[in-house]
């Protein structure tokens, strides 16, 4: 029934029948060289298969699921996932057939299991069916997946564009070894969504058209799809907003003003959406001082003056995160104050407070907490000066932050020195070097990073006390700050066996709020995708959660 | 013989032949290589004259000039009656049958991509309407006039030995019944023993068609043989011209005795009684050539005025030319009657 | 010359095979992963996986007689089949590319005709405006035609085809809108219109390769008509009388096309191996894209494949370059 209404609140303005807007052109400026997405786990594969091959569920804009060839998306409430969260039962809609006008059934559910996860098939996509233990028939339209321990979030078997439904009679020689040899079926996969390949060019172009046995008659608007791959992001985006030839491109990563100047001509706009990552300044909560050797920046030894939450506080409140995203990302970030920016349902409002600049408050704070300027302006207590070293990976942008961060810190009397690592030593994770991010030999790191799907439990269990990196652990861990918290522990374990998704979001917000609350974390800006398109195409909704031509049934030329 | 005909067939004067040099980055004109700077002579129908000279003195160039195979800087040249020292180059083509030429390299100077056929045939096609056979009869009757066998009319000029080749270049010359050939050393390249064959070959064709040869070479001995006058250059300017046994006999510039006396004699006794005069120094530039004599830095003779002066061409005997200050009347006398006398006998 | 060229093709057999098992060995060797480029989400062991299913498992000699199995065996018998309709019958597997799970000849075969229109027909025009360029300059050497052609060589030579791509681009599609800018590789030529969208699509790609190509040529061209310009048989020409139409196009470039000529046969291989960099700026996504795209894509089959090819076409026109030679040049035989 949700999904039901959320395919009427997407639906365009009716009247429109199937293929009467003629042809649309889409530029990805990296080609896809296979349709089948179980065969290859990159974007541009998964997003050109979109086209044809549906899940059972898929995630909107806000990353909610939808249910999509499924009737409803199964839940602890309505039923279709068991109390002990081992077994999740789904129900195909009514009269679904694949292109070819044969019938979609339960019988393909199961093969596209299997598919994927034949030992011989390397299958890229088999983590999504992690733990499944088997899946079975219960009539023709429901299929029960049983999981062999408890998951709270059984939504990775079908759902999304990584998981896609795949016809059984198609694919029923070439399971295992000889999946690559299928190659008509691997570039022309039978599906159900609104079209279907006609040629397809590997790494080149494919052309699709309208699926005349589309279950929404009325869809979708455009007869063909022409999508063509390769070149570069800058040609990819001349191409839609400033010669008019193409109507789509995808992943627009120029410079903020590059792009705002092709956005100028007038042909096309540029739109953004956010999904999870997140830039953002680690703190150290532990002492990074060499002295201290072996030692060096483990719990046994507190950071000198970053324990003292009044100056990580400070810290965060001289940031101008709207000048940031302006020189850095123009329209491809946003400031955030959570280090779980999304999707909305976890999305907390309770830190908001971040985005606006407060120098003077900043100041207070410290003074307040008996930070004085000493003779230098560096502002010192008991003889220890507020003075850091600050570290990042070798990136233009991340190096314009530095700078500008350093002078706002100067401003509050903190003394900030900067250093720079290029990034395959500063994310390589080898225990040997000092310079990782995870020995975080430094007081302030900053990098990006977040959490692949829709579900933040493993994201926000990063920040649990066993997670630090530890010279017992080769330093290996993901949490940076060294933060250690019997509460947020709790949290992180009550998550683990909590299914009910509104309860899971209120838990994850607790657990966003106490790390923003506590200044572990300050987070700078939401990193967000990119895309171009045609001012003449209409219905684009991008969305960061699944294929951005997740809607391309509801796209449609405007007059 | 001494009596030269009223009109000769080629007519030289005050030939020049400079040719520019540019240096610089703009590549301004910054001086001339006098390769041939004023030099008048007259060649007379069916004789031979020889120019002769160091290598460099310009001789080649004044070959070629003479052909208008260059553009000349100045003076006049007059063939067979018609002024060609400025006409231009399409004026000239049509004129270029009755004067050809007889190059020094017959390897380098032949199309190496065109057959013989194909190379003596060419000037036929260009000048002359004839149908296909009439054109083959006439490459054959020119192969037989120089020795070739008809059957190496299809072979390219690398498949031919020098003198052979030299053969090709010859036939090549005669195609047009050419009236004045200018033989540009045409033996100079090719072994001892053909080049005789190739000597005696040239005076058999001048007898049977009448030609007239300017004969360039080096070999004091060939033009010699060969020659009814000798010229003899240095330095782009004609030094000494008489003929050819007048020359031999008392040459009257010092050059033209130096040059004689270093050819060798075949009589050992002679030879150890004669007296040498060797040269000393290089020769001076084209480009940059003395004030006064240009044979004045070697001269052994040469005075002050001698590098001050430039002596004039002037006729000192009948017939015998020479630019030297010291060639004085009675030496004229003298050499004036040694040289009928030789003539005469 | 036939058993020239016979005893030329017998050797250049245990050549081939030496450059491919180089080829495999250097491509081995060198640090690339298939599953490199996938998504940092696809954990390692499903990436090992992956691996596995391509073969990678396998010891090298083994990777490396398979491939010679399918490219020398496999191939040529299919491709019988799919010309005479036979049915020789057996399993075969072909050379599959690792990244569109194909095979390999297929794609090479798909992406042969935009390469040969575009990059094939640059070096024709390349050609076609050099030999002129450089019969004129070397004949007006020094003169202002011979000064502009010589910079224009100078420019065409050394500024790199993703410049004056990206600088045509800007100018004729975003300012004046007359060309497009990517490159359709699906359009037919079926009629007249069609004809001449085909011939705008393709005017800025081989206008930018011709350039390129022309000024390597016409230097060539300039340099061998200035060596034959002062050779004796030149002078003989013209004393013979000829014209100087005759003389220039008939004895001078005679034979200063003869290096010519085989400098331009030298460089139809690399027709075939596309302009890597000019395809991906027009998109006209041929031979050069899929290798460059296999190369990043760790897809060693094809880049085996696809260099191994370029290998063969390499020999094949030097040796057509040097029978060219023998041909045009009657002091030449091969006996």
């Amino acid at each position: 029934m949700l999904g039901a209404l959320a395919a009427v609140a997407i639906a365009p303005p009716a009247l429109a029948e199937r293929g009467s807007d003629g042809h649309v052109n889409i530029i990805y400026w990296q080609a896809p060289s296979t349709m089948n997405p179980y065969l290859s786990g990159g974007t541009k594969e998964l997003e050109a298969a979109s086209l044809v091959l549906e899940p059972l569920a898929r995630y909107d804009q806000d990353g909610n699921m939808v249910p999509w060839l499924a009737e409803s998306v199964p839940t602890v409430d309505n039923g279709g996932v068991s109390a002990d969260l081992k077994t999740i039962t789904w129900k195909l809609k009514e009269g679904l057939v694949w292109s070819d006008g044969s019938a979609v059934t339960s019988a393909d559910v199961i093969f596209s299991w299997k598919y994927c996860t034949d030992p011989e098939g390397g299958c890229a996509q088999s983590e999504k069916y992690n733990d499944v233990a088997d899946v079975k028939a219960v009539d023709d339209r429901t299929v029960t997946v049983t999981f062999g321990v408890a998951k709270p979030f059984p939504y990775g078997p079908f759902v999304g564009a990584q998981a896609p439904i795949i016809q059984a009679a198609q694919f029923a020689d070439c399971l295992g070894a000889k999946a690559p040899e299928c190659t008509d079926a691997n570039f022309g996969p039978i599906g159900t969504g609104p079209f279907k390949v006609t040629e397809f060019r590997p790494n080149d172009v494919i052309s699709f058209e309208a699926n005349s046995n589309y279950r929404d008659p009325a869809k979708p608007a455009f007869a063909t799809v022409t999508f063509k791959g390769g070149g570069d992001t800058a040609a990819a985006g001349r191409a839609v907003l400033e010669t008019g030839e193409f109507d789509y491109a995808w992943n627009m990563q120029l410079a903020p003003d590059v792009l705002a100047a092709m956005a100028s001509k007038g042909k096309g706009q540029v739109v953004s959406a956010f999904g999870t990552l997140v830039e953002r300044i680690m703190i150290n909560l532990t002492n990074p001082d060499p002295a201290l050797g072996d030692e060096r920046a483990t719990a046994k030894h507190p950071h000198p003056f970053l324990s003292d939450p009044a100056v990580r506080q400070a810290l965060s409140m001289a940031v101008d995160r709207e000048l940031l995203v302006e020189i850095g990302y123009g329209d491809a970030g946003r400031p955030t104050c959570n280090v779980l920016p999304a999707p909305e349902i976890y999305k907390s409002t309770a830190n908001d407070g971040c985005m606006a600049q407060d120098v003077e408050g900043a100041k207070k704070l410290l003074d307040d907490a008996g930070w004085v300027p000493g003779a230098d302006g560096v502002r010192q207590k008991e003889g220890v000066r507020l003075s850091m070293l600050y570290q990042t990976s070798t990136n233009a942008v991340r190096q314009d932050f530095q700078a500008l961060i350093k002078q706002w810190w100067a401003d509050i009397g903190i003394e900030t020195e900067l250093r720079n690592i290029d990034a395959s030593v500063f994310f390589g994770g080898d225990p040997g070097s000092p310079d990782t991010f995870q020995k975080f030999y430094a007081d302030i790191e900053m990098y990006a990073n977040n959490f692949d799907g829709t579900d933040p439990e493993s994201y926000m269990a990063n920040w649990e006390c066993k997670q630090a990196p530890t010279p017992e652990t080769q330093w290996q861990g993901n949490n940076m700050p060294r933060y250690c918290s019997e509460d947020y522990d709790a949290l992180v374990a009550q998550m683990a066996q909590t299914g009910k998704l509104e309860e899971r979001a209120k838990l994850a917000k607790a657990m966003n709020d106490k790390l923003m609350q506590e200044y572990i974390i300050v987070p700078l800006v939401d990193r967000g995708r990119v895309s171009a398109h045609s001012n003449t195409l209409g219905g684009v909704v991008l969305n960061v959660w699944d294929s951005e031509l997740w809607n391309i049934a509801d796209w449609n030329r405007m007059k | 013989m001494n009596e030269a005909p009223s009109a000769p067939l080629v007519r030289v004067r005050g030939l020049k032949m400079h040719f520019p040099v540019h240096a610089g980055l703009l590549r301004r004109h910054v001086g001339d290589i006098k390769a041939v700077d004023d030099i008048s002579l007259d060649v007379n129908e069916s004789e031979t004259l020889g120019l002769v000279g160091e290598s460099g003195c310009g001789k080649s160039t004044a070959g070629r000039a003479v052909l208008r195979l260059y553009d000349i800087t100045d003076g006049s040249i007059t063939i067979d009656g018609t002024d060609i020292s400025n006409i231009d180059q399409d004026k000239l083509r049509h004129l270029r049958p009755k004067m050809q030429m007889i190059f020094q390299d017959p390897q380098a100077s032949l199309n190496p991509r065109m057959t013989v056929a194909g190379i003596v045939g060419e000037p036929l096609v260009e000048h002359m309407s004839l149908s296909k056979n009439e054109r083959l009869d006439r490459i054959y009757e020119l192969m037989d006039a120089v020795g070739l066998a008809r059957s190496f009319a299809n072979r390219y000029p690398h498949e031919f030995s020098g003198g052979q080749r030299q053969r090709i270049g010859i036939a090549r010359a005669l195609a047009l019944h050419p009236k004045f050939i200018v033989c540009d050393e045409p033996i100079a390249a090719l072994d001892v023993s053909i080049q005789a064959q190739v000597v005696n070959l040239l005076e058999d064709l001048q007898e049977r068609f009448g030609l007239t040869y300017l004969f360039i070479s080096h070999d004091l001995s060939m033009v010699r043989h060969i020659a009814d006058r000798v010229a003899v250059m240095y330095l782009g300017k004609i030094v000494e011209l008489a003929p050819r046994d007048e020359l031999y006999a008392t040459p009257l510039h010092p050059y033209t005795q130096a040059l004689l006396s270093a050819v060798p004699e075949p009589d050992p006794v002679r030879e150890s009684q004669r007296k040498h005069i060797i040269l000393t120094g290089d020769v001076p530039s084209p480009a940059n050539a003395p004030v006064g004599c240009n044979f004045c830095t070697r001269c052994p003779k040469a005075e002050d005025i001698c590098r001050q002066i430039d002596p004039e061409f002037r006729e000192v005997a009948p017939g015998h030319f020479t630019a030297c200050h010291f060639v004085t009347d009675t030496t004229r006398k003298t050499a004036g009657s040694t040289a009928g006398n030789e003539a005469n006998t | 010359m036939l058993t020239y060229t016979i005893r030329r093709l017998l050797l250049a057999i245990p050549t081939l095979i030496a450059i491919s098992l180089i080829i495999f060995l250097l491509l081995d060797l060198a640090p690339s992963d298939p599953t490199a480029n996938l998504p940092l989400t696809i954990p390692p062991d499903v990436r090992e996986k992956i691996r596995q299913s391509l073969g990678l498992g396998d010891p090298i000699y083994i990777r490396y007689l398979l491939w010679c199995k399918q490219f020398f065996v496999n191939e040529p018998l299919n491709m019988l089949e799919q010309w005479f309709g036979w049915d020789i019958g057996g399993d075969r597997l072909r050379v599959l590319s690792w990244q569109t799970r194909s095979p390999v000849v297929d794609l090479i075969v798909q992406r042969m005709p935009q390469t040969l229109w575009v990059v094939g027909m640059s070096y024709v025009v390349g050609v076609l405006i050099a030999l002129p360029i450089g019969i004129i300059s070397a004949y007006r050497q020094y003169s202002w035609f011979d000064q502009v052609g010589t910079f224009v060589s100078m420019v065409g030579f050394s500024v790199p085809t993703f410049f004056t791509g990206v600088l045509v681009i800007v100018i004729f599609s975003v300012w004046l809108g007359w060309f497009p800018s990517i490159y359709d590789t699906t359009h037919q030529v079926t009629d007249w219109q069609s004809f001449l969208f085909q011939i705008k699509q393709m005017i800025m790609p081989v206008a930018v390769l011709a350039l390129f190509n022309a000024a390597q040529i016409s230097r060539f061209m300039r340099a061998s008509m200035l060596d034959n310009l002062n050779q004796d048989y030149v002078r003989t020409a013209r004393a013979k009388g000829m014209r100087e139409r005759t003389v220039v196009l008939v004895h001078v470039l005679r034979n200063s096309l003869i290096p010519v000529v085989t400098v331009i046969a030298l460089g139809v291989p690399q027709i075939f191996g596309g302009a890597i960099i000019t395809e991906q700026v027009f998109k006209v996504n041929g031979l050069g894209q899929l290798l460059i795209i296999s190369i990043q894509g760790g897809d060693l089959p094809t880049v085996q494949t696809l260099t191994f090819i370029f290998a063969v076409l390499i020999i094949l026109f030097n040796l057509v370059a040097d029978v060219l030679y023998g041909v045009l040049d009657p002091r030449i035989r091969y006996d």
